[in-house]
């Protein structure tokens, strides 16, 4: 399972002036889900659409399922399944008349249909509400319905671009079931998101994309370790929050986010102490106080010297 | 293709505002146009006349005026002559026509002429205009027997008297050239309008589905599965183009049933209403996929249909408009549909007869169809990016 299914190799893309793609590089092995994790604007749905197809690159490779989208899209896209941000799907039809419509683009034969679509109902937990019309659904159903459609061919690769922008937590769970239960069909999913905790409980390997650019890209435990060290997060009471922060041995860098401070440090019951010690003889009040395990969040901080949602 | 086809159906179909617009909208406009038009030329024009002179002549001369087809009588009381006088200064009345006392005896007399009073309201010279004409014909009937009656008085014979009076130029009305039609009545020439009329929405309809599908990312992903484009474009315009010949056969139906509206030679019927639906259609998808947005869509599609039906002739015959009008309307297609469809039912016209209309429909819809297969790389692009 460890063959490559899809790669990436120096894609460029320019909208007018605004460049969205500058030289993205990745690979995606088979059977596993991948994250493309990276702010609004960072390129994600470009690279999604030169996946697909929809759009040609200006300048670069990519190949997916061993085949070139801009020379066979046809083939391509018949071996994968594509579910964009936006919910496209017609409200006035019923979720059976919609998945029967994307059943038939994509070349199910017709007998086939009416089971499939049955299956996929069931996949996404509405197998009673086939018959109701999309336009009766909650946002979170009509998510279900949008990645239902892109599931009837049984697709090698499944495309996924942001899709729980704007949904219940239930919603979310049911769409994380539906991921996992395609990954252990061998399945492999791309996954675009700029939710960093999504990444952390689905995928096993990504690539974070800023400014048309793979700033970083390997297994979930690769990308965390980029950043070597690890910090210290602390937070004062209101009486004592204009006091500024005393130099700390060990402190590599102290940067403010919330409501305090972080504190970077290769030794954080050093620090830990040291600030105990400060705020004692100081008498400043602790609000919080805490040691912060490396997430993909303080990974892009790191590397970005942005938020990941900024 | 079929897949798009069968879901734009579903979507013409489920929208109960598509049913309106296409359908039940003209339907109430050839009712509303067809019962004020039918009436015109049938109602009769009111002669409000006050008799003052209360003789056997006045009376006559009145009765002269009831005999006239289309002229029906209305006597007001004397008693009320002032405030008749103040109606009409007050557009409440037409016109009012007053035979003085004396009348009948100046007339016999013959000394001078008799005077009759016509009082009239100068906004509504359409009714009056023709009450006057009649009065005066009347009148020179009167002058006329006077004539005849001195030149007996000379010993010329009646023969002679009769060639004297007679017309220098009498006028022969021809009617039935060729396949003319017997009588013309404003619903054949509402049913034909209307039904052009509306067939020129489905612009509005086809410009909203383009649109719709390109800004909620609809195409996009319609592009991402194994669709080709270029099916994706057919399949759009077919589901519209069979609408608008549901449209046309129901309306016309609807026409022929209600107002009894002849249909001629069905198979050339079949012709334009086809030639009809590719030529709006066509024009549709080319505005489709060339305007900006919404907005710019539906202000260039009400232009083009309803300005269109205006200079085109659908309201009006063009016979009745200015000839700048009259030539602006020969480069709308809506012009050449209304003729077509005229011919066929009122001149009982055949496909050989109409060829240049059904050729220029074409020319327009096959128009429409190349720019929209020129533009529609630029609409992917628009979408996608």
């Amino acid at each position: 399972m460890n063959d490559t299914v899809l790669e990436v190799q120096d894609l460029h893309k320019t909208y007018g002036k605004t460049a969205a793609l500058q030289g993205a590089t990745f690979s995606v092995q088979a059977g596993s889900c991948f994250g493309l994790l990276g702010p609004n604007g960072a390129g994600k749905s470009t690279t999604m659409k030169v996946l697909t197809g929809i759009i040609q690159p200006d300048r670069g490779e990519t190949r997916v399922l061993g085949l070139r989208p801009d020379r066979e899209p046809g083939a391509v896209r018949k071996r994968i399944g594509y579910v964009p941000q936006e919910i496209t799907l017609y409200d006035k039809l019923s979720a059976r008349d919609n998945l029967a419509f994307f059943g038939e683009l994509y070349g199910v034969p017709r007998a086939q249909l009416p089971q499939r679509i049955r299956e996929v109902l069931r996949q996404i937990g509405l197998e009673n509400r086939g018959g109701d019309l999309v336009g009766s659904f909650s946002g979170g159903m009509k998510r279900r319905v949008n990645i239902a459609a892109a599931l009837l061919h049984h697709p090698q690769l499944l495309i996924l671009d942001e899709p729980t922008v704007g949904i219940d937590p239930q919603s979310r769970n049911h769409i994380f079931g539906i991921i996992r239960s395609l990954k252990q069909d061998g399945v492999t999913v791309i996954y675009s998101t700029h939710y960093m905790e999504e990444v952390e409980s689905l995928c096993d390997h990504l690539a974070i994309l800023d400014h048309g650019r793979v700033i970083a890209e390997g297994s979930l435990h690769d990308v965390l370790a980029l950043q070597t060290g690890q910090a210290v997060y602390v937070e004062f009471d209101a009486a004592s929050a204009s006091r500024p922060l005393p130099s700390l041995p060990g402190v590599r860098r102290t940067t403010s986010q919330g409501g305090g401070f972080l504190l970077e440090t290769d030794d954080p019951v050093q620090c830990i102490r040291a600030l105990l010690d400060w705020a004692a003889g100081q008498a400043v009040n602790l609000c919080a106080i805490e040691m912060v395990r490396p997430s993909l969040e303080s990974v892009f901080l790191s590397l970005t010297g942005t938020n990941l949602r900024d | 293709m079929l897949s798009i086809v069968r879901k734009e159906l579903k979507l013409l179909l489920k929208g109960k505002g598509n049913f309106f617009f296409l359908i039940l909208m003209p339907m109430i406009f050839i009712c509303l146009f067809g019962s004020v038009f039918s009436s015109v030329g049938k109602s009769t024009v009111k002669v409000n006349y006050v008799d003052l002179d209360h003789t056997a002549t006045s009376q006559q001369f009145v009765h002269a005026i009831g005999q006239v087809k289309g002229f029906a009588l209305r006597a007001q009381p004397s008693s009320n002559l002032t405030s008749d006088i103040q109606q009409v200064a007050d557009g409440k009345l037409d016109s009012l026509l007053v035979i003085p006392s004396g009348f009948g005896t100046t007339l016999r007399a013959g000394e001078k002429p008799a005077e009759l009073r016509f009082y009239v309201d100068p906004t509504a010279a359409s009714v009056t205009g023709p009450i006057e004409s009649v009065v005066n014909e009347i009148a020179n009937q009167y002058q006329t027997k006077r004539v005849a009656a001195a030149l007996a008085a000379t010993g010329a014979g009646p023969a002679k008297v009769q060639r004297i009076l007679q017309p220098s130029v009498q006028v022969q009305e021809i009617q039935r050239i060729g396949n003319q039609p017997s009588s013309f009545n404003m619903v054949d020439q509402v049913v034909p309008g209307y039904t052009v009329m509306f067939a020129f929405f489905i612009l509005m309809s086809m410009m909203r589905s383009f649109i719709g599908e390109k800004e909620s990312g609809m195409l996009t992903r319609l592009l991402s599965t194994p669709l080709r484009p270029l099916a994706y474009l057919v399949g759009m315009w077919i589901p519209s183009l069979i609408a608008v010949l549901v449209q046309c056969v129901v309306l016309l139906g609807f026409g022929h049933a209600v107002y009894g509206v002849h249909l001629g030679d069905l198979g050339a019927m079949a012709a334009v209403v086809l030639c009809l639906g590719i030529c709006g259609t066509g024009i549709g998808l080319a505005i489709s996929l060339l305007v900006r947005g919404e907005n710019q869509g539906r202000s260039i599609s009400m232009l083009i249909s309803i300005g269109g039906a205006a200079v085109g002739g659908l309201w009006l015959p063009t016979q009745l408009m200015p000839h700048a009008v009259q030539v602006i309307g020969r480069v709308t297609p809506q012009y050449w549909a209304q003729q077509a469809f005229q011919n066929v039912m009122m001149r009982s016209a055949h496909i050989g007869d109409i060829w240049q209309s059904l050729a220029i429909l074409l020319a327009f819809g096959a128009a429409g169809l190349l720019v929209a297969v020129w533009r529609f790389p630029h609409f992917v692009r628009s979408a996608t990016h």
